[in-house]
């Protein structure tokens, strides 16, 4: 284990290094959530409530948002794709190492510097507009909050290491995964609450796994969930944890038969 | 007439590039399109739940998001050469296309034609005009000329603002990522300015004029801008197209080859 958690520290330590690039995503981040602050301050002007959101669980829904953003979507799993057709996987299939252990921990090392970048960003903006937080009532909500966003980690991990699959059979995976990323983001609630859209496409939205990556953990943080509403969100990750965990593990057996090694 | 035929030439060569990947092509173009749906799905879902976003109906409020997505995509499909200006300096490229019969700057700018912007500003084309007929008075001749007039205005600073970019990457072969900073703060132009309070607009009217290239045209269809920022418009577009192309020549000036 004590080797993964070396290439933690050599990505995190890559990562810092390279800082242009990363302060230009997190800029992006804060972009996001400056003008989501915006919006939903002027549709809660002159009233107490806007779509079931009162002005705390709102600002706390964009607040929490950005710090997802940045915990759950935050990978370099984009790079697999370019490994296989550069014929770099070779090298990694040679070393002692397990490659799906080992992007975990490369995404590991980009989660834990954007999250603390996003929980920076969401203290200066709190200071700066004097912002009014919902925390939860019953301690043991944040238990429940905790377990929620690992399995959404984890959830997004799987989808974005299977995308990044998709190079074993085409050099031309770019842009298949840009519709990917930006579908997954939306379809998460990581632009706005999915309750805010209408009844069936909020119902055709939950039959995805993408609600369980940033608006179910959120509304767990914001007690807006009955217990039964609770078990069935749990039951929801853990079935798509299995089934995508299974898909997985099926589609990188089926690639690395298939990968020819070209261009190493 | 020169430049038309060089423009179609690198027009050409872009498409044989994107071409050449269909799969890739695809996926970008079904994501730019996808990203408009669902803000336009997002924007319709916010007035089931009220009748307005800072006093603009549901029609008012899409002009805006509209054209937002008309100025930014028209500025990648006509400036996307620019965002590839480090590597032509670094791959010697540059140094090629001074040497060259042609204006090295809209060498650069044209360098390449994003196609897929073609196909996607196509259905927001149509959308606009679907909703500039459903908004009270309908289509009026004189609102819509000031109107593209304004666009295109915010087209002009779009323009401006790249060429500061590319004068930056030329000066220190870096400002990569100035590029993107500018595409983030664009999309603060997707909802109307009067969402924001008084000194973030007024950042977003005088610093960096995103107000000025993405509100003002609607405001101004809506009857909704006077007449001292209409020409406030235009004269943030000439100020600021003269300062980029005055900081363009002094950058090239100081360009002493890095690569080649």
């Amino acid at each position: 284990m004590r080797k993964y958690w070396f290439i933690f520290s050599i990505y995190w330590q890559e990562g810092l290094q390279q800082r242009s690039s990363f302060f230009v995503d997190r800029f992006r981040s804060f972009v996001v959530l400056i003008s989501f602050y915006y919006l939903w301050t002027a549709l809660l002007k002159g009233r107490s409530s806007f779509a079931g959101y009162d002005h705390s669980q709102m600002i706390t829904y964009i607040l929490g948002m950005s710090i997802l953003r940045g915990l759950v979507f935050a990978s370099r799993t984009y790079e697999i794709a370019g490994e296989i057709n550069h014929g770099r996987l070779s090298g990694y299939l040679l070393k002692p190492i397990n490659f799906f252990v080992y992007t975990f921990f490369r995404d590991l090392s980009e989660k834990s510097i954007n999250l603390v970048s996003a929980i920076i960003e969401v203290i200066i903006l709190s200071c700066l507009f004097h912002l009014d937080i919902r925390w939860p009532q019953n301690p043991a909500t944040w238990g429940w909050f905790l377990l929620a966003i690992t399995g959404a980690t984890a959830l997004y991990f799987l989808l974005s290491f299977m995308v990044g699959c998709w190079g074993f059979w085409t050099a031309e995976s770019g842009g298949p995964r840009f519709l990917f990323e930006l579908f997954l983001e939306f379809s998460a609630g990581a632009f706005f609450p999915l309750d805010v859209l209408p009844k069936g496409l909020q119902h055709a939205l939950q039959m995805l796994p993408s609600p369980y990556l940033v608006f179910f953990p959120l509304h767990v943080f914001l007690e807006k969930l009955s217990p039964a509403q609770l078990v069935n969100g749990f039951a929801a990750q853990l079935f798509w944890l299995g089934a995508l965990g299974a898909m997985t593990y099926w589609i990188w057996q089926k690639g690395v038969r298939f990968y020819g090694a070209e261009g190493s | 007439m020169k430049y038309i035929r060089i423009w179609y030439r690198l027009a050409l060569n872009s498409y044989g590039v994107q071409a050449a990947s269909p799969l890739s092509s695809f996926g970008y173009l079904l994501g730019k399109l996808v990203r408009i749906a669902f803000f336009l799905i997002f924007l319709s879902a916010i007035f089931k739940h009220t009748s307005a976003l800072a006093g603009y109906s549901l029609e008012e409020a899409a002009l805006f998001f509209l054209t937002f997505n008309l100025v930014d995509i028209l500025a990648q499909l006509f400036f996307r050469g620019i965002y590839g200006i480090r590597s032509m300096i670094r791959e010697g490229d540059f140094d090629y296309f001074l040497i060259q019969p042609v204006n090295v700057l809209y060498r650069v700018s044209f360098n390449m034609v994003d196609f897929l912007d073609v196909v996607t500003v196509a259905p927001v084309l149509v959308i606009t005009y679907y909703v500039l007929k459903h908004i009270p008075g309908g289509i009026n001749a004189h609102r819509l000329i000031l109107y593209l007039l304004l666009t295109l205005n915010g087209l002009i600073i779009a323009f401006a603002i790249h060429i500061i970019v590319a004068s930056f990457a030329v000066l220190t072969q870096e400002m990569e990522n100035t590029i993107w900073i500018y595409r983030d703060l664009m999309t603060l132009g997707r909802f109307p300015s009067d969402i924001y309070d008084a000194p973030m607009r007024g950042i977003l009217t005088f610093i960096i004029p995103i107000a000025v290239m993405t509100s003002f045209p609607a405001r101004a269809y809506l009857g909704k801008l006077g007449q001292g920022w209409i020409w406030h418009a235009f004269f943030v577009s000439i100020i600021s197209i003269v300062l980029s192309l005055m900081f363009w020549k002094f950058a090239t000036r100081r360009y002493t080859s890095v690569s080649s």
